[in-house]
């Protein structure tokens, strides 16, 4: 049995792998640490200042407010997008299932920055939407959709859309069909099936994939920056700026703890709440 | 093969000298190099010149100028690559952490042909870099005259703005703001300006996505190099440079070989090759148009905005180690300026 406690020998097996852990994940983080409580960009001076100034900056907050804003959106339109997209799946055959799943796959076998400029092409003033809609004559001027925050949670959810879909999939597969058909049987409509039996049991799937799509979209530099442009400013953004133009390193690592602790802690409330209310639902 | 014979067979293949270390012995150089038309254009041309007429193969990492300075930095200043390609702002940087090995002009064959101020002890220049006003002839009656006119309609509701982050958007920049009144340390007239007619700027967005955003139609008129402008031209975009009133900005792109390099016979090998008449000329032409430094090119019917390499002297320079300590706020205040 897997509880069984591990023998002194057998635990000695684990030791290289948590050796690399430490040196190539644990060491990393602690260096980022220490390098945010300096005073300097040479290193010299080991002080709260940057932490300081960044804290004392509405600028810095509205960044880390708008980053989380942006996964938050992302996550939501994913969920609006992709939990049908999975039902639909589901109900195929073996063989339509072999296709869809392989055209939601297809966009991970290309390069972000590629889908990334793909997105300016569609978007644009001349691109295929706004053609469309001014052939259609539903606008008199192209709307602007680049460099817009709707724009880029467009792209976004289409780029991250395979993040939700594969996990969300796999929970559904898994479910046994007979419940439905017992949901139905003892006179559940099909939404009440949906709402009190699938939604439910498959909240694992759902929030897996909700997990990768918010820690991918807040942390999408490339994405962010080509569709946002400069007037969307999101800490990535600042943390690349830090880093490889201004050479302010402590600024750069005091961002980065900034942004990695406030996406660990969304994503902690994240499955918080699914556990929630998971218990809820087995009461 | 067991445990004990890979043991035997790998200590036997050490021992033979296939080691890392021995590889830096071999004929080769590492250049860091440009992403996008740089590498493009060393690997079709430059690359196999090396190798056939001095046997040094050319290895390269895409890396943007300050890509290498912070991954030299990050390695203490032992960057992983022989020669540095950066543009003066980086420059300046480099040299004022002691990035680079001291730079000898005696090495180089072809330094005789480069006019006088082009090779320094710290590097040599590989290209120029002429910046103007780019925009669309089919979207406006008559062009831009002058960087003052950015700012005004017709073009301010159709431009195409970038920030400090790169040379081009910083010289550009600081002409805007020279046209208001400000200077080289001086930007806030452009600051100023720029609040006025912020909300009606077509485009403030990352300079590698400008080309395409212009290519789109999401824009009509923007700052950016001779370089660019022949590279969209030449693929059927609508776009032609415009002289400003006040002169072309004109900037260099240096070579630089890096502190404790071990290939430095090869790295001087491949800077003179770059820097030779024959592969000038073809890094001159379609699809490159990278701006010769060598005297003995040929510049007839190369698109550039001059006649001779003696009309950069009367060019727009800027002085980047008065530049470069005030980049980081003026890049951090143009955040702030320009966030919804």
């Amino acid at each position: 049995m897997l509880a069984l406690p591990l023998r002194t020998r057998e635990g000695a097996l684990v030791v290289p792998l948590f050796v690399a852990f430490m040196l190539l994940f644990a060491a990393p983080l602690v260096l980022l640490f220490g390098i945010s409580f300096h005073d300097d960009p040479e290193l010299e001076r080991w002080g709260l200042l940057t932490w300081t100034k960044f804290v004392q900056d509405p600028f810095y907050w509205k960044a880390t407010f708008d980053t989380l804003k942006l996964g938050a959106m992302t996550v939501v339109a994913a969920v609006l997008l992709g939990y049908p997209l999975a039902l639909v799946y589901l109900s195929l055959g073996a063989r339509g299932q072999r296709i869809l799943l392989f055209i939601i796959i297809m966009p991970l076998l290309l390069s972000v920055v590629v889908r990334t400029f793909a997105w300016i092409v569609i978007l644009s003033n001349e691109g295929v939407v706004n053609q469309t809609l001014l052939a259609l004559g539903l606008t008199a001027a192209p709307l602007r959709l680049l460099q817009t925050e709707l724009g880029l949670v467009i792209s976004l959810t289409q780029i991250e859309l395979p993040m939700l879909l594969l996990p969300l999939i796999a929970a559904l597969s898994k479910l046994d069909r007979n419940l439905f058909d017992a949901s139905s049987i003892l006179g559940a409509s099909r939404w009440r099936t949906l709402f009190k039996v699938i939604l439910p049991l498959s909240l694992p799937g759902l929030i897996a994939g909700c997990t990768l799509v918010f820690a991918s979209s807040t942390t999408a530099f490339i994405s962010q920056s080509v569709i946002g442009g400069n007037r969307l400013v999101y800490l990535p953004l600042l943390i690349w700026q830090q880093t490889s133009v201004v050479y302010n390193w402590p600024m750069a690592a005091v961002i980065s703890v900034v942004l990695l602790c406030t996406v660990l802690a969304c994503l902690f409330v994240i499955n918080l709440m699914g556990r929630k209310s998971m218990r809820y639902l087995h009461v | 093969m067991n445990r004990r014979d890979f043991i035997q067979w790998s200590s036997a293949a050490a021992a033979c000298g296939l080691t890392p270390s021995a590889f830096a012995n071999d004929a080769a150089v590492t250049t860091a190099i440009y992403p996008g038309s740089w590498e493009e254009a060393y690997r079709s041309i430059v690359a196999p010149a090396l190798k056939r007429d001095a046997g040094v193969e050319l290895r390269m990492q895409s890396l943007w100028a300050v890509d290498q300075i912070a991954k030299a930095r990050a390695a203490r200043g032992r960057a992983p690559f022989d020669t540095f390609i950066l543009d003066p702002g980086p420059r300046v940087t480099a040299i004022e952490s002691g990035l680079f090995e001291k730079f000898d002009a005696s090495r180089l064959k072809n330094a005789s042909k480069l006019p006088a101020g082009m090779i320094d002890a710290h590097g040599v220049n590989v290209a120029g870099q002429f910046v103007g006003i780019a925009y669309n002839p089919k979207k406006f009656a008559k062009p831009p005259t002058g960087w003052k006119d950015l700012f005004s309609e017709p073009y301010v509701s159709r431009l195409g703005l970038t920030g400090f982050q790169t040379t081009f958007g910083t010289v550009s920049i600081i002409e805007i703001a020279k046209a208001f009144g400000g200077s080289e340390t001086n930007v806030e007239p452009f600051f100023t300006e720029l609040k006025k007619v912020l909300p009606k700027v077509a485009v403030i967005g990352n300079s590698a996505s400008m080309p395409s955003m212009f290519q789109q139609g999401q824009c009509d008129v923007m700052y950016t190099n001779t370089q660019t402008v022949g590279t969209l031209k030449a693929k059927g975009v609508d776009i032609e440079m415009v002289v400003p009133s006040t002169g072309l900005i004109a900037f260099f792109t240096t070579f630089h070989i890096a502190k404790g390099s071990k290939n430095v016979d090869n790295a001087y090998k491949f800077i003179d090759a770059s820097i030779s008449t024959p592969l000038q000329q073809q890094l001159m032409a379609s699809p490159y148009f990278m701006a010769p430094v060598n005297s003995e090119v040929n510049l007839a019917n190369a698109g550039l905005p001059l006649r001779s390499l003696d009309e950069m002297k009367t060019m727009v320079q800027h002085d980047w180690t008065k530049i470069n300590p005030l980049r980081a706020e003026w890049i951090e205040r143009f955040n702030r300026e320009v966030a919804r």
